[in-house]
């Protein structure tokens, strides 16, 4: 039974002044794997921690299902252990002393269920996850991998409405890490249980969320499916913050000739009234080449290879220096065109005005 | 600091090194020539050793001074023996459990003027015994617990309590907070969270208050001293200068009872060695 | 209105209230009991402790005026008995500096030498003790024909001083004061020891690369990295010294005639043979108060640092 999770008007301050939450709203929609992505000191584990119980928000209120779970202007605070939420902690908090099994069963005999339900349950969710094998294992014996299902089964084990996961994929290495996320978002897909993930890494939020928001000193910076926030980011932080490379922010004059070649009067109509704007490009949507002309031209000054892939630092003026993708033939100490299929525009409070796609 | 970096320091030929060694061990020998001393007279006749304990022409093993002093019709330290176990081990294991849930409460509870409970505690740890044994003396007096076992054990398990919680307490700060949360996520309540977690994890802590609890009371003679009086319930300790004897000092067997009564703490430190050391440096401050 | 995660208050009370109940009982209320009682004021009751004397300062004036306590006569000749305060002070003067070096130089040693730990867990021998037994082993080795001491001064030739040092009023303070040396020096060894394995092998080796010899080495760097520890070794060893009684007891029993009399020793000694309980309860006191300046440094440290 998949529940929504609603957030109301959430603030957090921490003693003596320090806001880590202001005035935060959001809805999760049953089964939705949602992501909280944000920089350290965003206040995204705080959050995390309030919907968990661990923490009490200084204003408003978190709704799991059709239950207030805590509302500060009511005094309302459920504990934790009567929300039904599954928790896997940044470093899994394996108890040391138990084994998987143990670990697993934990929770369920704190509930007192009958000794074969446990052993039953124990056994499906360790079947589920594909860890039989890891059973009479104590933590110290497995592996970073290992450690991550068996906390992942224990906190699916008592079958919650909500899943909770603070950064579950930072402590993995960089390779076990990719089939960690794939593996994550297919056992949600098959539970159909509502996912709540906590990252500072734009790579886990796109890689297992249906929605992500971007979080930054407490306050929502935007929304939405990973694709829109790529496309279309609401302002200069969510556009800096995701796309790796990142993207190339330049702040331009409105009398800029790059805002001539770039025709963005044409489509943004008058910049008069600004006194100057900010342009982002993405490494990846603007490409170096020679073989043709291009709406900028500049002088390459260093070649990077990232993969397969090929970037050039391009000198547009002596103030810009955009990097992009970069044909074959482009080699350092030459001059290019570079051809730019997409420009974001942002006004001068960093806001998102345009995207224009050529 | 290295070994290395120092050794080249210290000494930059190996003759020198060979030298400094040798320094060293000859040291350590005359650091326990007393105990190898005492144990020397303790298995021999006294006869033997009168000028002195390093002649070994003739050398006589004997266990008499062992006998003597274990079944002495006055003072038979086997029965100090026995009483210092029932003494001993209750006053471990109360302090060391009631300790650790008051340390417990210390490192992960808000209470209200924490830190002048702690600086409290601090204070209670270095106070001397003799600030409290008048009164103590008379209370028990007073509930007819003077010259027993439950009184003794009692006073050690209180005075133990303060120096415990203040090691415990630095001890559970340590842990990892996530896997109380994650207990608590998992439903237990603090009951089952101290039980099921907290104490199983912090066993190594645990362990070390409890060893070096015993080690305290077995070798306290202050507190016996001052409320134990019958001959019958003596701990080792006590017993120990009254084998004097008044005017001439029988070596034999006091030495004899002196290795009876520190050979149980030296086990516990040898079996309970890594224990014994790191929870050494809170217990120091109550000696 | 505010929420909170609190704990509830049952728990907190279920969790402190054991220990308290047993500290308050068994610690802190005699703590106060005898400070009423050494202002002849009856604390206990049902008994009376005090007898028909008026409450006030008259125990302080007796103790701080007896000679026991300190004697004006033995401290103008400088012979023995000085009084307790002035043994315990001499005990001090001795003990602190003598036990601070070697410990520090022997740490320093055992660190390079093979089969330093073993030398160390020798050394360490004297704190795991009782100290009743420790106070027979320093009699033991200062006794004229079997102690190991007189066997090392006729090795070196000077046989002929040989006698039972703890025996003599000129000697029994000295006697007892090396042994404690003997003894307490385990403790300074593995607290330096300690503190020496935490300074960073870098800092040293640095040092070495500037062209730094030992002695700058030790004095520049060393000692002053070890500062935290020195604290604490020094607060302990202070506060040992002041409450010293199991050896005292054990091989002197405070004599002869009062020539190694301790405070410990002289609160157990009014309490014992005099029975003067107030009395006894103004030394007790007197000792605190002594130890006080140090416990309050070290308290201070301890909050400041969190750890000893």
């Amino acid at each position: 039974m998949a529940v929504e999770v609603v957030i109301e008007n959430l603030s957090k301050v921490f003693p003596p002044n320090v806001k880590a939450l202001e005035n935060v709203s959001f809805k999760i929609k049953p089964k939705e794997f949602f992501v909280i992505l944000g920089p350290s000191g965003s206040g995204k584990t705080t959050l995390l921690r309030i919907i968990a119980g661990l923490e009490v928000p200084t204003k408003g209120r978190v709704i799991i299902g059709d239950r207030v779970v805590v509302d500060a202007e009511k005094g309302i605070y459920v504990e934790p252990k009567d929300r039904n939420i599954g928790m896997v902690f940044q470093n899994w908090a394996l108890y040391p002393h138990m084994t998987a099994y143990e670990n697993i069963a934990f929770p369920l005999r704190i509930k007192r269920l009958p000794k074969d339900e446990i052993d039953r349950r124990v056994k499906e969710v360790a079947e589920a996850l594909g860890i039989i094998d890891l059973l009479n294992r104590k933590p110290a014996h497995m592996s970073g991998g290992q450690q991550q299902r068996v906390a992942l089964a224990r906190a699916l084990a008592k079958q919650p409405d909500v899943l909770l996961l603070d950064e579950p994929f930072s402590n993995l290495d960089a390779r076990i890490r990719v089939t960690a996320r794939e593996f994550v978002r297919e056992i949600q897909k098959k539970l159909g249980i509502t996912t709540i993930l906590v990252t500072h890494d734009q790579a886990d939020a796109f890689a297992v969320g249906d929605r992500v928001m971007v979080l930054r000193n407490g306050v929502i910076q935007q929304i939405g499916k990973p694709k829109e926030l790529y496309d279309e980011p609401r302002n200069l932080f969510v556009a800096n913050f995701i796309g790796d490379p990142p993207m190339n922010i330049v702040k331009v004059n409105t009398s800029n000739e790059i805002i001539h070649r770039l025709d963005i009067t044409e489509h943004i109509g008058s910049v008069k009234q600004l006194k100057y704007l900010y342009i982002g490009i993405r490494p990846d949507e603007a490409q170096a080449i020679t073989s043709r002309e291009g709406m900028l031209k500049g002088y390459v000054r260093l070649i990077e290879y990232a993969g397969s892939r090929k970037y050039a630092k391009v000198e547009v003026t002596p103030n810009i220096t955009l990097k992009v993708l970069a044909s074959e033939d482009v080699e350092e100490d030459t001059t290019v065109d570079i051809e730019v299929k997409k420009v974001h525009v942002f006004n001068e409070n960093g806001e998102r005005i345009k995207t224009i796609t050529y | 600091m290295g070994d290395i970096t120092t050794q080249r320091l210290m000494f930059k030929s190996p003759i020198k090194w060979l030298v400094i060694n040798a320094i060293a061990w000859i040291i350590g020998v005359l650091w326990i020539t007393p105990f190898i001393g005492i144990f020397m007279t303790s298995i021999r006749p006294f006869s033997e050793v009168v000028s002195g304990w390093w002649t070994i022409h003739p050398f006589t093993v004997t266990f008499e001074n062992y006998f003597e002093a274990l079944f002495n019709p006055m003072f038979s330290l086997y029965k100090g023996l026995i009483n210092s176990l029932i003494i001993a081990v209750p006053s471990t294991l109360i302090p060391v459990f009631l300790a650790s849930l008051a340390a417990y409460a210390f490192a992960r509870f808000s209470l209200p003027i924490k830190n002048y409970l702690f600086a409290t505690i601090l204070f209670l740890m270095a106070v001397p015994q003799q600030m409290t044994i008048i009164p103590i003396f008379f209370m028990l007096n007073n509930m007819h617990l003077l010259n027993t076992y439950l009184g003794l054990i009692l006073v050690h398990s209180s005075w133990g309590i303060p120096w415990i919680i203040f090691f415990l307490r630095n001890y559970f700060s340590l842990l990892p907070v996530e896997l109380e949360e994650a207990a608590k996520v998992d439903g237990a309540s603090y009951r089952q969270i101290y039980f099921k977690i907290v104490l199983p994890v912090a066993l190594p802590g645990i362990v070390s208050a409890a060893v070096l609890q015993f080690a305290w009371v077995w070798n306290d003679f202050f507190f016996a001293l001052m409320l134990i009086f019958d001959p019958d319930k003596m701990v080792v300790t006590q017993m120990l200068p009254r084998l004097k004897g008044q005017y001439q000092v029988d070596w034999g067997l006091l030495s004899a009872g002196s290795v009876i009564a520190m050979i149980v703490p030296i086990l516990v430190y040898a079996l309970f060695n890594r224990y014994y050391v790191s929870g050494f440096r809170g217990w120091a401050m109550k000696r | 209105m505010v929420v909170k995660v609190k704990t509830p208050l049952t728990t907190k009370v279920t969790f402190l209230l054991p220990a308290s109940l047993l500290v308050l009982t068994f610690v802190v209320y005699p703590i106060i009991a005898t400070i009423m009682l050494s202002f002849n004021i009856n604390p206990i009751p049902n008994v009376n402790v005090v007898g028909d004397r008026k409450p006030g300062l008259e125990n302080y004036v007796k103790v701080l005026t007896n000679f026991k306590f300190i004697n004006i006569e033995g401290l103008k000749s400088f012979s023995f008995p000085m009084g307790a305060i002035i043994h315990n002070i001499i005990w001090i003067a001795i003990h602190l500096p003598l036990t601070l070096i070697t410990g520090l130089l022997l740490a320093i040693l055992l660190q390079n030498v093979k089969g330093g730990t073993i030398i160390r867990s020798f050394i360490f021998l004297g704190m795991v003790i009782p100290m009743i037994v420790g106070g027979l082993l320093i009699q033991f080795s200062f006794d004229r024909d079997l102690g190991v001491v007189n066997l090392f001064l006729k090795i070196m030739g000077l046989g002929f001083i040989a006698r039972s040092w703890t025996i003599y009023p000129d000697t029994a303070l000295f006697s007892l004061i090396l042994g404690s040396v003997w003894l307490w020096t385990g403790f300074t060894v593995t607290m330096y020891s300690a503190g020496l394995a935490s300074i960073p092998k870098e800092v040293i080796e640095a040092a070495i690369v500037d062209g730094a010899d030992f002695k700058t080495i030790l004095f520049k760097i060393i000692i002053p990295l070890l500062r935290p520890v020195t604290i604490t070794v020094v607060a302990m060893t202070i506060l040992w010294d002041l409450k010293i009684f199991d050896i005292v007891y054990a091989s002197t029993q405070g004599g002869p005639g009062g020539a190694s009399m301790v405070l410990a020793l002289l609160m157990y000694d009014f309490f014992a043979r005099l029975q003067d309980y107030p009395l006894s309860a103004t030394v007790a006191v007197i000792l605190t108060v002594v130890t006080l300046p140090v416990v309050a440094l070290w308290i201070k440290a301890t909050l400041r640092g969190g750890k000893t």
